[in-house]
C-alpha cells in the first residue's frame, strides 16, 4: 500500500483511469476504420514533436502537439489518395516520423537523450500535475464527443460511402476523429511510452470486440479490461520494477489470451453437448 | 420536377472515357432500371449522380426537395454494402435503426413513428425474428435483406440501389420488386435501380435505361423509352 503514498504515483494511478475510460471509445473507432495502425504512426510522429521541442527549447507537450494534428490532417488526404491501401499512408509516415525523431534526436546530441527515452518507453517518475489535468479535460472532451456524435460515428464507421450519402461531412468528421486520436497520443504518450501507446488504445478494445454486440457494450465491457489491465499493471510495476507500459501491455495480453481461450471452451462445450443431444434422439 | 437529372454526362478513369453522352431523368414515381453488359460502368454512373465521383463532363442534378417541398433524402445501396465487416458490434436491429437517423434524428431520440417504420421494414424483408442478432452472424442473404431493411426504413424519396437483388431466390427477388413498385406508385417514390434480370423485372420497372457501347468506345445511353439522345458515333 506504500506506494499510494507517493505523489507521483497518485498521479500515476490517476493518469491510468483517465487513460482507461478514452482508450476503448478511440480504439473501438480505430478498428472498425481500419485504422489500428494509426496510433502507432502518430507515437512516432509524436516522438518527433517531443524532439522537436527539445531541440528547439520549448515545452515538448507543445511542439508535440502541433506536429500531431499538422500529420493527423494530412493522414485523411494520405487515406484519400492510397484509398484501397490505406495502410500505406501508415507505412509512410510511421517511417517518417521515427527518422524525423532520430535525426533531430542526433542534431541535438547530449543531455536530450536521456529524455528521449522517457518517451519512448515511458515514466511514470515524468508524469505532473499539469499533465493530469491536461488528460482530465481531454477525457471530458471526448466523453462529451461520444455521447453527441455516437450516432453520425456509427453511420460514419459502417460505411462511408452510406454517410455521405446520408448528407455527412464524412471528410470533416474523418479529420477531426484522426485530430482527436491524435492529440490523445501526443498527451499520453510521455506516459506509457511511445512504443506503446497504440496497444494501450487499441487491445482494450480490441478484446471486448469479442465480448459485445453492440457499441455501447463494447465501449464499456472495454473500459472495465482497460482499468483492470492499467491499475494492476501499474501496480505490478512499482512492485516488480518493471516499466509500466509494458507491464500494462502484458496483462492486457494474457487477458485477451484468457477471454479466448474461455471462448474457444465455451464453444467447444457447446457442441459436444450439440452432438450429444443428436446422438440421443 | 426531376429527383435526378442527367445531363450529357461523361466520365473517365485518368485517361481512359468510361461513360459518354448519358442523359436521362428520374422522376418521382418512376422506377428505373438501368442495365448493360458486365463492366458497363452502372456503378461508376451511381457514383457520379449520388456525388462520390464528380464526372468529367456535362452536369448531374439531384433535386434538393421532394415533391412535397421538404428536404430530399437519398436511401442508397450499394454492390457490397452486405460484404460489411463481420466484426462490426452491432444488432440487427440496431443497423436497421440507424436507416432513421438522417430524418433528423442524428442528435434526437427515435420516437415511435421511426420504431414502427424500423419494425414495418424488418417485417417486410422477413427478418424481424432475427433482430436481436449480431449482424456479423448473419449469411450474405441476410445481410443483403437488412441492407435494404435499413434503406427502407429511411423511408427515401429517391432509392438508388445497386445490385440489390443479387443472392437473392426467385420469389424474394419478386416480392422486391413488387414492394418497390408499391413505393412508386402509391408513394411517389423515385427509383433508380441497376440490375441483371431484365426478364422478371420488366413488368415492374416503368422505365429501362441501357448502357451499350460499341467496340472501343467509352459506354453510352441507349433507352427503350427514356433517354432523350442517342449517342452519335464516338470520334
Amino acid at each position: 500500500m506504500e506506494m499510494f503514498f507517493y505523489g507521483f504515483m497518485q498521479r500515476a494511478f490517476q493518469a491510468s483511469f483517465l487513460i482507461s475510460l478514452i482508450a476503448p471509445i478511440l480504439g473501438l473507432f480505430l478498428i472498425l476504420r481500419r485504422q489500428s495502425l494509426m496510433a502507432d504512426t502518430l507515437s512516432h510522429i509524436s516522438l518527433a514533436g517531443v524532439a522537436l521541442g527539445l531541440l528547439i527549447g520549448v515545452n515538448p507537450t507543445w511542439t508535440n502537439l502541433l506536429v500531431v494534428i499538422v500529420i493527423a490532417t494530412l493522414l485523411e488526404y494520405l487515406r484519400q489518395i492510397y484509398r484501397t491501401y490505406s495502410e500505406i499512408s501508415i507505412a509512410i509516415l510511421m517511417s517518417a516520423g521515427m527518422s524525423l525523431a532520430l535525426v533531430l534526436m542526433g542534431i541535438n546530441d547530449g543531455g536530450a537523450t536521456l529524455s528521449m527515452t522517457q518517451f519512448l518507453f515511458g515514466s511514470i517518475v515524468t508524469i505532473n500535475e499539469q499533465q493530469v489535468w491536461l488528460l482530465f479535460v481531454l477525457t471530458a472532451i471526448i466523453g462529451l464527443l461520444y455521447l453527441v456524435f455516437r450516432k453520425p460515428m456509427y453511420v460514419l464507421t459502417f460505411d462511408e460511402e452510406t454517410a455521405f450519402t446520408a448528407g455527412l461531412p464524412i471528410k470533416m468528421m474523418s479529420i477531426l476523429f484522426n485530430i482527436l486520436t491524435g492529440v490523445t497520443i501526443a498527451v499520453i504518450m510521455p506516459i506509457v511510452g511511445a512504443l506503446l501507446v497504440s496497444a494501450i488504445i487499441i487491445l482494450p478494445a480490441a478484446i471486448s470486440l469479442r465480448l459485445s454486440k453492440s457499441f455501447n457494450g463494447v465501449i464499456l465491457i472495454g473500459i472495465v479490461i482497460a482499468l483492470l489491465g492499467m491499475l494492476s499493471g501499474l501496480a505490478i510495476s512499482y512492485e516488480i520494477g518493471t516499466p509500466p507500459g509494458a507491464t500494462i501491455t502484458l496483462i492486457l495480453m494474457i487477458i485477451f489470451a484468457a477471454i479466448s481461450l474461455i471462448k474457444y471452451s465455451l464453444r467447444h462445450i457447446q457442441l459436444e453437448r450439440l452432438y450429444k443431444k443428436s446422438d440421443a434422439s | 420536377m426531376h429527383y435526378i437529372e442527367v445531363e450529357k454526362l461523361a466520365f473517365h478513369y485518368q485517361d481512359e472515357p468510361v461513360l459518354e453522352n448519358i442523359s436521362f431523368e428520374v422522376d418521382p414515381e418512376d422506377f428505373v432500371m438501368l442495365t448493360g453488359e458486365n463492366g458497363a460502368a452502372k456503378t461508376t454512373l451511381l457514383r457520379n449522380i449520388l456525388g462520390l465521383l464528380k464526372p468529367s463532363k456535362g452536369s448531374v442534378r439531384l433535386s434538393p426537395k421532394n415533391r412535397l417541398g421538404e428536404k430530399l433524402v437519398v436511401g442508397y445501396v450499394s454492390q457490397q454494402i452486405a460484404s460489411f465487416n463481420t466484426g462490426f458490434p452491432s444488432t440487427v436491429l440496431e443497423l436497421v435503426q440507424s436507416g432513421r437517423y438522417q430524418r433528423g434524428k442524428w442528435f434526437k431520440r427515435l420516437d415511435k413513428d421511426d420504431k414502427e417504420h424500423v419494425r414495418r421494414s424488418l417485417e417486410s424483408v422477413g427478418m424481424w425474428e432475427m433482430r436481436n442478432k449480431k449482424i456479423g452472424e448473419l449469411s450474405g442473404g441476410q445481410k443483403q435483406r437488412i441492407a435494404i431493411a435499413r434503406v427502407c426504413a429511411a423511408d427515401p424519396d429517391l432509392f438508388i440501389l445497386d445490385e440489390p437483388t443479387t443472392g437473392m431466390d426467385v420469389q424474394s427477388r419478386e416480392e422486391f420488386y413488387k414492394l418497390l413498385r408499391h413505393n412508386s406508385m402509391e408513394h411517389g417514390k423515385g427509383i433508380l435501380m441497376v440490375t441483371h434480370d431484365h426478364e422478371e423485372i420488366r413488368h415492374y420497372a416503368s422505365k429501362h435505361i441501357e448502357l451499350v457501347r460499341k467496340e472501343d468506345s467509352p459506354w453510352r445511353c441507349f433507352s427503350m423509352d427514356s433517354c432523350k439522345e442517342l449517342s452519335k458515333p464516338h470520334s
